[in-house]
């Protein structure tokens, strides 16, 4: 969320993006969401001491679980915040999916509540938040983890044809189908891997930017 | 500042007066009068005490009348009365109105609610006059792509078929339109014409919510007509005669519900699904297929066809009444006229009016309509109950019920219906 | 610009001469304002893709605008009949954010206006659930004894249903003199009320014919779909955030949750009657253990900040959980409000229901699964 260690990722772009591009041989712009990866990591060493200050309050469950996620993925994670019954990890557009696999087979969450999306202008990201929780685990029945991950955005978007893309989470947690949907409307993310990426609540004929982007504003506002 | 007529002349006022009179005297002459002529040498007038009836005396009647009460009966007697008044259309028209009024009013105390309450002053009686109105003068919208003729032609087409099983219906001794000896034989006729014009319309409209409507209601009519005939058979069976003025009669001492009430509550089920009443109104059920073949009516068409379905509502009923209840016959409850009104007439304030002839109805037909009219209204009851109590079946359900219950047990109220002829108890040359 | 997709309804299958498309609203009287696109081969449904979005108001995006009190009268407007559960998780999360600490009083009141607007949303939901059957009685019944309750929260907070009851800090206005009396007869009479259901619905005979076993929805796919609250409950798994996650005073308070395990129709259409007994239950005892005196709000100052950071409350609504998402930026606004609605949750599991169904279960299992098309359209 701190708009600071953003900026710091933002800043590190350019040294961090060469060994990434050799590695997919995709389309030139597919090389801009790959810069995700540092924004989410780099920024991890700066972050950690931050829940660590707070290490007396912090309630001894939800940080097991925050833990383990820690424990297996390492340096690609990053704890936002443990809160009581809230968890948020931050994740790499490369790691969620795995991140997200991880969750439901090992820690058991079986759904997702709701996949919100937020745009940060300033970073020039999409973040993409879900929402998980468990029905069948009885200890996890309070808990929410939050997985958040961020897309590249783009200044003039063509939902769909541009850089802005993130893996889908269908295949993991079916329910995420409709809320995939909507944040692509209106955030303009497209997920790759989902198998109806359409339209969900927008008019068929909706020819503007993608509403709850920061930069469409309400008339009159 | 508003006036209501600004611009009063009295010269313009005594002109649009005169003009008044000579457009009323110009049409008189030229249509009035060839009407009077017209009447005079082609229409068979009839003969009342020992006169042919002339135009002179026919508007005699209005200063005497001793005269009205003779060409009065003698109107009564002509068919087209029978058709468009009694037996016919308008007395069931009345009744059907009266179904209208009685099963909203029911239907909202029901539900707890009020219902019709405000038009006509008493507890909303005129609700169906302002429907009525409101439909009449509704812009009526066809699609773009109907078949119009046959669009057109529906609504027309189904009230006069529902009209036509009215006329099959015998009310009192004698009272019938069409008193055919294949009575029974008629009413099925008439009854698998419904699905045709359902059909018809449907497929005219061009629009697939009527279409699937349509279909549903040809599914529902067809499966139910071979319960509802079958049903039947056991009354034929045990009167030995199609004539529905002659099953009437035979019920004289019981009525045959007494001996086939399989039958009686098999043609009832089967006659709700005819009727397209809940819960059998699959092809109305507005939650799946909006108003089903009904949608795209608008206007007086549909005015048309609620007329036409409400007939039928009748028409059913009473044939239940007349099939199983005994149709007309009853305890006689209506008072023996006294002697003196026959022969003298009756007292009218200071004035005693001669009006030989007057009862212009015997008693048994004034005996014979009140009891039919009150078990149709009963049966009329039982129909519109379930509106209340149930919701709407299914289509795989409807037709279950429809081809695999209901015929068996129409099989076997035939067998009830053989065992006891057979048995000699009833039937042609029985004990009862 | 172009859009890359294509626009809803086309996706689905090619219709040949069998098969009809048939679009079930959004003008029509079995589908609300929704759209749901099926294609029939005969009376089976074959393919279904629900539309949503005919009444799609940006909520999320107006709340962007506003500050966290002025968000509270239009963040309620999707669910006007169940507008004090919507408000809840909203209230909840920014209060968090601000800092709050709310009176006790004010949750007691806050569990009982979102209780008695359960009820209200059950009876609306569950009228229409009986004029979706052709059952005109059950359509005129709830919708009219659902008025005393409405009576009953206009006597609370001056609205008969875009109450606008709860904001952040507590809630408006404290209750009228007397009010406790009137609600315990208001809730026993209504409670005795709906126990006459049973005779004319749930036991009709028609009714259980047609609703059981259609559209069944297993104990697994109920969790991997993700469906919610009443969805959720018939299907078996006992999951009711009322009890798991306790907010505000629930849990202090005895009430027990309703699980059914058919997952059909008739399950999915007994749960939410069966929670209002709950509800009344839940109001009753509500009533006995609130503080009689005390203040209902703690006094906000103008245009409060919510501190940087993020939360995500959930309540049980008269649907299922309904969760809130905010994010803050130290602004006066909130930096983005997120609404996760339990319609929107239940949707999706639509085309899995009626996928071979026939045409005539549609709207029972649409309505069955506890949809509001206004909420889920937000």
């Amino acid at each position: 969320m701190s708009s600071d260690s953003e900026k710091e990722a933002v800043e590190k772009k350019p040294e961090e993006s060469k060994p990434t591009e050799t590695k997919p041989p995709e389309k030139p712009a597919t090389a801009k969401p790959d810069e995700q990866k540092p924004a989410a990591t780099k920024p991890a060493p700066a972050k950690k001491p931050a829940p660590t200050k707070e290490e007396p309050e912090l309630p001894a469950f939800e940080k097991g679980i925050a833990d383990k996620i820690i424990e297996k993925f390492g340096e690609k994670t990053t704890i936002s915040f443990v809160k009581p019954d809230r968890v948020g990890i931050k994740v790499g557009r490369d790691d969620i999916h795995n991140v997200a696999e991880f969750a439901r087979d090992t820690l058991n969450y079986d759904h997702v509540d709701s996949v919100a999306g937020v745009d940060y202008p300033a970073d020039k990201e999409i973040e993409v938040v879900y929402h998980l929780s468990s029905y069948t685990d009885p200890t996890l029945s309070r808990q929410i983890l939050e997985l958040a991950t961020r897309a590249q955005r783009e200044e003039d978007p063509i939902p769909g044809n541009d850089a802005t893309k993130l893996p889908s989470l269908r295949d993991i947690f079916y329910s995420v189908e409709f809320h995939e949907r909507e944040v692509f409307e209106m955030l303009g993310v497209y997920f790759e891997g989902h198998p109806d990426n359409r339209r969900l609540l927008l008019p068929e004929d909706w020819a503007d930017l993608p509403p709850l982007r920061k930069d469409f504003r309400n008339k009159g506002r | 500042m508003s006036v209501i007529a600004p611009n009063f002349k009295l010269s313009e006022f005594i002109k649009s007066i005169l003009d008044n009179v000579f457009w009323f005297l110009l049409i008189f002459t030229l249509i009035g009068i060839p009407a009077v002529m017209f009447i005079l040498f082609y229409i068979e007038m009839p003969v009342i005490d020992g006169e042919l009836l002339t135009p002179f005396l026919a508007l005699t009647w209005l200063a005497d009348p001793s005269r009205s009460i003779p060409i009065l009966k003698a109107f009564m007697a002509t068919d087209l009365f029978r058709i468009a008044a009694f037996p016919g259309f308008g007395f069931a028209a009345l009744l059907a109105a009266g179904t209208i009024f009685v099963e909203r009013k029911m239907l909202a105390k029901l539900q707890l609610r009020v219902g019709p309450f405000y038009c006509g002053k008493v507890e909303g009686i005129l609700q169906l006059m302002g429907d009525g109105l409101k439909l009449i003068s509704k812009e009526i919208i066809i699609p773009a792509k109907a078949d119009k003729p046959l669009f057109w032609a529906a609504p027309v087409l189904f009230v006069a078929t529902a009209a036509a099983f009215v006329a099959l219906i015998p009310v009192a001794p004698g009272w019938v339109v069409a008193d055919l000896d294949v009575g029974l034989l008629a009413v099925f006729a008439v009854i698998g014409f419904f699905p045709i014009i359902t059909i018809l319309s449907a497929w005219s409209a061009n629009s697939k919510f009527p279409f699937i409507g349509g279909i549903r209601a040809l599914y529902q009519m067809v499966s139910f007509e071979i319960p509802l005939i079958l049903s039947l058979l056991g009354v034929v069976i045990l009167t030995g005669t199609l004539n529905l003025s002659e099953i009437t009669a035979s019920q004289s001492s019981f009525p045959w519900i007494i001996f086939l009430p399989i039958g009686a509550i098999v043609f009832f089920i089967t006659m709700l699904a005819e009727l397209e009443r809940i819960p059998f109104d699959l092809p109305e059920a507005e939650s799946e297929i909006v108003a089903g073949w009904l949608t795209e009516f608008s206007g007086m068409m549909y005015g048309l066809v609620q007329l036409g379905t409400y007939l039928k509502l009748y028409s059913f009923a009473a044939l239940f009444v007349v099939l199983f209840l005994g149709g007309w016959n009853g305890p006689m409850i209506w008072p023996p006229f006294p002697e003196e009104i026959i022969t003298e007439g009756i007292e009218l304030g200071p004035v005693t009016a001669q009006f030989p002839g007057l009862p212009v109805f015997s008693q048994e037909m004034l005996n014979g309509t009140i009891w039919f009219v009150l078990k149709t209204v009963g049966v009329i009851f039982f129909i519109l109950l379930p509106r209340g109590v149930f919701p709407r079946i299914r289509v795989d359900m409807l037709l279950d019920l429809g081809w695999k219950k209901l015929i068996g047990l129409a099989f076997v109220n035939i067998f009830i219906a053989l065992g006891l002829l057979y048995a000699g108890i009833l039937g042609p040359g029985g004990i009862l | 610009m172009s859009s890359p997709t294509l626009p809803p309804g086309l996706a689905i299958q090619k219709a040949d001469e069998r098969i009809m498309t048939l679009n079930v609203g959004p003008q029509h009287p079995g589908s609300g304002h929704m759209r749901i696109i099926v294609q029939i081969d005969g009376d089976y449904i074959v393919a279904c893709d629900p539309d949503p979005g005919y009444v799609h108001r940006g909520e999320e995006k107006m709340a962007e605008y506003r500050n966290y009190t002025l968000n509270v009268p239009h963040l309620e407007r999707p669910v006007i009949h169940d507008s004090c559960n919507i408000l809840y998780p909203y209230v909840l999360a920014a209060e968090e954010l601000l800092g709050l600490e709310i009176p006790e009083r004010a949750k007691y009141i806050r569990v009982i206006a979102s209780e008695l607007n359960r009820c209200i949303y059950t009876q609306y939901w569950l009228a229409i659930y009986g004029i979706f059957l052709g059952h005109s009685t059950m359509f005129m019944w709830p919708a009219g004894d659902r008025e005393l309750l409405i009576d009953l929260m206009e006597k609370m907070t001056g609205a008969r249903v875009t109450h606008s009851y709860f904001i952040p800090g507590g809630i408006r206005n404290d209750l009228p003199a007397n009010f406790e009396d009137v609600c315990l007869r208001q809730v026993n009479y209504f409670e005795k009320r709906i126990k006459e259901y049973a005779d004319v619905f749930y036991n009709n005979p028609i009714l259980i014919s047609r609703t059981e076993k259609t559209g069944v929805l297993t104990r697994e796919n109920a969790i991997k779909l993700g469906t919610t609250g009443s969805v959720l409950r018939a299907s078996g798994v006992d999951y009711d955030v009322r009890k798991k996650e306790p907010y505000d005073v629930y849990d202090e308070l005895d009430f027990e949750t309703n699980v059914m395990k058919d997952g059909d129709s008739y399950a999915r259409s007994r749960i939410p009657w069966l929670d209002m007994m709950e509800s009344c239950r839940i109001i009753r005892n509500a009533l006995q253990k609130m503080p009689k005196s005390g203040s209902v709000r703690v006094k906000l100052k103008p245009n409060p900040k919510g501190e940087l950071g993020s939360v995500y409350k959930r309540i049980e609504s008269g649907r299922g959980a309904l969760g809130c998402y905010i994010v803050s930026d130290k602004k006066v606004e909130p930096y983005r409000v997120k609404l996760s609605v339990p319609s929107f949750r239940n949707l999706i599991a639509l085309p899995h229901l009626l996928i071979g169904e026939k045409l005539g279960n549609m709207p029972s299992v649409y309505w069955s699964l506890n949809y509001w098309p206004v909420e889920a359209d937000r």
